[in-house]
């Protein structure tokens, strides 16, 4: 929508706003469908309705799924919710203790509840479900659980598997076959699985489905990343660890696998790849080829051919010294030995963190400019490996680790980037890591949040602050823009901090200890001073 | 022998005599008596309608509270158990910190002891029946060193994991707390 | 001539000594090649320095001797320079000489030992990790390919003939690898690698021991070597890569549900069951192995009761708890065992 401009929206203003009654980190952007906006909110998870044709948008109903309490105690990083779904007059989404549920859009009724996850395992679901074509798609979350990771479609009308793909094991499993054709020679052979685990470790060892997954229709190819290997230790699980820690290609109606590309084989430092896959054709010679365009987690932003799975280009967009680059012909990572994690000892100044240069909140894509603009971190740590412990149902980590600010001091940066040129066009610095999703508007204004509260517009041509709103709350959750009943663009983002980094506020965290909240405490110890726990709705728009 | 050799030596043995008597703590490989298990419901801080005397300390705890080789089998279990994993070293995570003074269950070490056995509604597993009694009270006398309620010469003075923390023989002792969170 | 036979004697008998009936637990044995080096540098130590050693006491006594015959002539040269006793200065120039080649000819043995064990250890076709802990031993055999890589505990089967080299790491104080019929002595030092190569040289079964002091139950923290043909230890390797057998009798299956689903399987390892934890021994063929407890007891199904009811008896302080088992459980838990073979 291109209502607000470089030049108008230094005069948004608020709307309205909602109080979810929640303090978790809310990483979920809200939905807006036929004038009502639902929002999902992390644990307890409650659905909310609120109709945008009424003055202050009042709720029109709210649906409870009363998730198990207990799953609490086995999320890693808060107990978020990234986002629900509409689809044929439901709203699909998925809870914290393992089930999809599908609720009808108008009356707020349940249509559909189905069961994917166990908590007693460690499993629970955070991520936000993708619909197409007559399939609601849904990973698990687990990979510091020892969870070993899938991925299922479920039929839309009535929540019924239709397929389910494990990340690890033996071939059958993994639904490998004859369509199976990776770019490259270290992904093919049989079971590799199995083969590249120590005997059984791939029965707890993760690459869970925890991020996004993107589709393309003409293709009928879905697109998503796996998690990290269970335990951090590397030391514990020597090989390649397939399929963790790559991008998988499969068909949308079947789930066979058509290509692989694992951007760090032997994970090292807990670098997921379920970062956002962003569909687009680029002009490559005197043709387009359709590619993925993808900020990844180990510091490099990949440009990868989406027919084969082939890597155009990989490019790191901020500091990296724990990789020395990719090998364009054999596609593998060339890790740098001196960062190498060896059990007993603690490596230090590894960069880019466990959280990597940018997690799991998505850049935005804008198809005018052609520039990919990425909010993310600067944060090194360091690293001391031990033996973990198997015990179903708590952590398999087998590390300590603290994070601090990479080479300047700041812990995030906004960067604006070619995947053409390959490089930043403009970059903006924040003291804290950006932990917030990026939106970019055709009126070419670019939205983001701080986890201090702060919540900004900047031109998308140069990234100069063109208008900035202190919420109540850090903010983690997505923004969106969106066309009112009364046609007026709006801009929505909900403020509560929380999150891997901001459990430090959520969960009320003692900062004291560094290695607290898987070591974000060290990073973020000063986010109690800067903001509080909350979870408001606000929606901004321009004045009449 | 001279008078004065003879009452110095006197002294001495008086002296031996009565200091071999003190016996800081006891060392045992297996609680006793053996197959006991740990109370149910050493409540938290509550009403206790009626009498309102809240239970009194379970006979046990001078076994383990300020006993050294309690305290660290206590760190070797909270490392292997996975304890660290959810509470990392006392500053939380997925579960609540344990080295402030906000105990949502209690802070005494039967309370601990008991949370640890019962698990708790969001999320504490319950390991009554994984662990042995003997291995929950010695995980809950460490649990209490990470809050510096112990005394200090019973403390692991260094910490074996990578933590900036002070260590536990430095930091101020605090005085117990059985539960004083507004928020469960 | 009572004086001379007495070092002859003494060295035979150390000699003899190599060849005892017990050698599994012994530093003459010379089950492999390192220890084979070592105590051939022994003898030639040996013989060299009882050498010396008989020339010397010769020379003492021959001195105190002649000294007591009350010789009016005792200096060694008179007022204008000439020797007394013309034996006398080349006699010490020899001696010097002797000297010299002697310990010549040892740092030249010592030397070529040395390399010769330095050179065994580029050489090595098989790599196991060893991680000691307090007080057992977590054995890995490492394979190119990874899973085909193996986990047991306080127990090595080396092939005959092959280069091995161990990588020694352990988890919380020092302790130290000894298997005295195979080589020396090398310590296993938390947050560092060390390693020592062994080539087996004889088929046999041979004990270890921790060689340094590491706690209450150092004393029974022992390992058993079995040395096997090639063809054996690949079998053995193929037969340590299966998961653990299902039970079949309603006794084992019970016992299966305990150990998997109770205190057993917060610390051990039992491939293609739930029950996958690292912090105590794998114990996936616990039942063919030769001893339970790191050494402390040999295999049998009473020990085995023993140990599962009570370790504490047995190895007072040791990691592994007393449960206080029912006898119904104990029962169960130790049939269930017994079929880990």
């Amino acid at each position: 929508m291109r209502q607000i401009t470089p030049n108008n929206v230094s005069k948004l203003g608020l709307a309205f706003t909602f109080s979810t009654a929640t303090t978790h980190g809310y990483e979920a952007p809200p939905l807006v469908v036929a004038g009502t906006m639902y929002l999902i909110t992390p644990f307890p998870n409650y659905l909310y309705a609120l109709d945008l044709t009424k003055p202050g948008a009042p709720t029109k109903w709210t649906f409870k799924p009363k998730p198990l309490a207990a799953s609490q105690g086995v999320a890693c990083c808060d107990t978020v919710n990234r986002g629900a779904v509409y689809s044929k007059g439901k709203i699909i989404f998925n809870t914290l203790d393992g089930q999809t549920i599908a609720v009808d859009a108008k009356s707020g009724q349940q249509v559909w509840r189905t069961r994917l996850g166990n908590i007693q395992k460690g499993e629970t679901i955070t991520m936000a479900p993708l619909v197409a074509n007559g399939k609601v798609l849904v990973g698990n979350s687990g990979g510091e659980m020892g969870v070993r990771g899938w991925i299922a479609a479920l039929d839309e009308g009535s929540g019924k598997v239709a397929w389910k793909a494990f990340n690890t094991g033996p071939d059958k499993d993994v639904l490998i076959g004859p369509r199976f054709k990776p770019a490259y020679g270290s992904d093919r052979g049989k079971d590799l699985g199995v083969k590249t685990w120590p005997p059984n470790a791939w029965k707890i060892g993760g690459g869970n489905v925890w991020g996004w997954i993107s589709y393309d229709p003409a293709l009928n190819l879905i697109y998503y990343g796996t998690g990290n290997p269970g335990p951090w230790n590397p030391d514990q699980r020597p090989g390649d660890n397939k399929w963790t820690t790559g991008v998988f290609a499969r068909d949308l109606n079947t789930g066979q696998a058509v290509w692989f590309y694992q951007s760090t084989p032997h994970d090292l430092f807990d670098h997921d790849d379920i970062n956002e896959n962003i569909l687009a054709d680029i002009p490559w010679g005197n043709s387009r080829r359709p590619v993925l365009l993808r900020p990844g987690r180990d510091g490099f932003f990949y440009v990868i051919d989406r027919r084969s799975g082939q890597v155009l280009s990989a490019t790191p967009y901020g500091y990296v010294n724990a990789y020395r680059g990719v090998d364009l012909k054999t596609g593998r990572m060339v890790p740098n030995p001196d960062k190498d994690p060896k059990q007993g000892r603690v490596t230090r100044n590894i960069c880019p963190a466990a959280p990597g240069l940018k997690d799991w909140n998505p850049a935005a894509f804008s198809p005018i400019t052609g520039i990919v603009y990425i909010p993310h971190n600067n944060l090194c740590m360091d690293f001391g490996a031990m033996e973990a412990n198997y015990i179903a149902g708590t952590p398999y980590v087998g590390a300590d680790v603290k994070f601090y600010a990479g080479p300047g001091g700041n812990r995030g940066v906004f960067t604006a980037w070619d995947p053409l040129k390959r490089r930043a066009i403009w970059e903006i610095k924040e003291d804290l890591p950006l932990w917030s999703p990026a939106l970019a508007t055709a009126g070419g204004v670019i939205f983001y949040g701080t986890m201090d509260g702060w919540f900004k517009a900047v031109d998308a041509r140069n990234g100069h602050l063109l208008w900035k709103f202190k919420a109540g709350s850090g903010i983690i959750g997505q923004p969106i823009s969106y066309r009112g009943p009364d046609g007026r663009q709006y801009i929505a983002v909900v403020a509560g901090v929380g999150g891997w980094s901001g459990a430090v506020v959520s969960l009320k965290l003692d900062t004291r200890d560094p290695t607290a909240a898987l070591g974000f405490a060290n990073a973020t110890k000063d986010l109690p001073q800067k903001t509080t726990a909350g979870g408001m709705l606000y929606v901004f728009t321009l004045p009449r | 022998m001279s008078s004065r050799f003879r009452a110095n030596l006197t002294i001495i043995a008086a002296a031996g005599l009565v200091l071999s008597a003190c016996d800081r703590e006891e060392r045992h490989s297996r609680s006793k008596p053996i197959g006991e298990t740990v109370p149910a419901g050493q409540s938290p801080d509550t009403i206790y309608p009626g009498s309102g005397t809240p239970p009194p300390l379970d006979a046990r705890a001078k076994l383990y509270d300020n006993n050294a080789p309690a305290i660290a089998e206590g760190q070797r279990l909270y490392m292997q158990m996975n304890c660290v994993g959810c509470h990392f070293h006392g500053g939380g995570g997925m579960g609540p910190p344990l080295m402030d003074d906000e105990w949502r269950y209690g802070g005494r070490i039967d309370q601990i002891a008991a949370t640890i056995a019962e698990g708790r509604p969001n999320g504490m597993p319950a390991w009554r029946g994984k662990l042995t009694d003997d291995q929950i009270w010695q995980l809950a006398a460490y649990v209490r060193t990470l809050s510096g309620q112990p005394s200090k010469d019973a403390v692991a003075s260094r910490s074996e994991e990578m933590s900036n923390t002070t260590p536990q023989t430095l930091t101020p002792r605090e005085p117990t707390k059985t539960s004083d969170t507004a928020e469960q | 001539m009572r004086r001379r036979v007495r070092p002859g004697i003494a060295l035979v008998t150390l000699v003899l000594g190599g060849c005892s009936i017990q050698n599994y637990q012994s530093i003459y044995g010379n089950a492999a090649a390192e220890a084979q080096q070592f105590n051939a540098l022994f003898i030639i130590f040996l013989v060299i320095c009882a050498i010396m050693y008989v020339l010397v006491i010769g020379f003492l006594i021959a001195g105190i001797v002649r000294r007591s015959r009350a010789e009016p002539a005792n200096v060694v040269e008179d007022g204008r320079h000439h020797e007394t006793n013309p034996l006398l200065r080349p006699g010490l120039i020899g001696w010097g000489a002797l000297i010299g080649t002697g310990l010549v000819a040892l740092a030249i043995a010592s030397f070529f030992a040395d390399r010769s064990m330095a050179n065994a250890a580029a050489h090595e076709k098989l790599a196991i990790d060893i991680t000691a802990n307090q007080w057992w031993w977590d054995v890995t055999y490492n394979s190119a390919d990874v899973s085909k890589s193996l986990r047991t505990a306080n127990e090595l089967h080396l092939p005959v003939g092959v280069p091995v080299r161990i990588r020694l790491h352990s988890n919380d104080v020092i302790h130290s690898f000894w298997v005295p019929s195979l080589a020396g002595k090398q310590d296993l030092i938390p947050g560092r690698d060390n390693d020592i190569t062994i080539m087996p040289t004889k088929v046999g079964i041979y004990r270890g021991q921790c060689a340094e002091f590491c706690g209450t139950q150092h004393a029974k923290m022992a390992l058993v070597v079995n040395v096997d043909s090639y063809g054996d230890f690949i079998k053995w390797w193929r037969h340590q890569l299966q998961d653990a057998p299902t039970p079949t009798t309603p006794l084992a299956m019970s016992g299966y549900q305990y150990v998997t689903t109770h205190q057993c399987s917060l610390c051990h390892n039992i491939a293609g069951t739930p029950a996958s934890a690292t912090v105590g021994p794998d114990l996936t063929h616990l039942a063919s192995r030769r001893s339970i407890a790191a050494g402390a007891l040999p295999m049998s199904k009473g020990n085995l009761y023993g140990w599962v009811e009570d370790p504490q008896s047995i190895k007072p302080g040791a990691k592994m708890p007393t449960i206080g088992l029912e006898p119904k459980e104990l029962h169960a838990v130790v049939a269930y065992l017994e079929t880990l073979k």
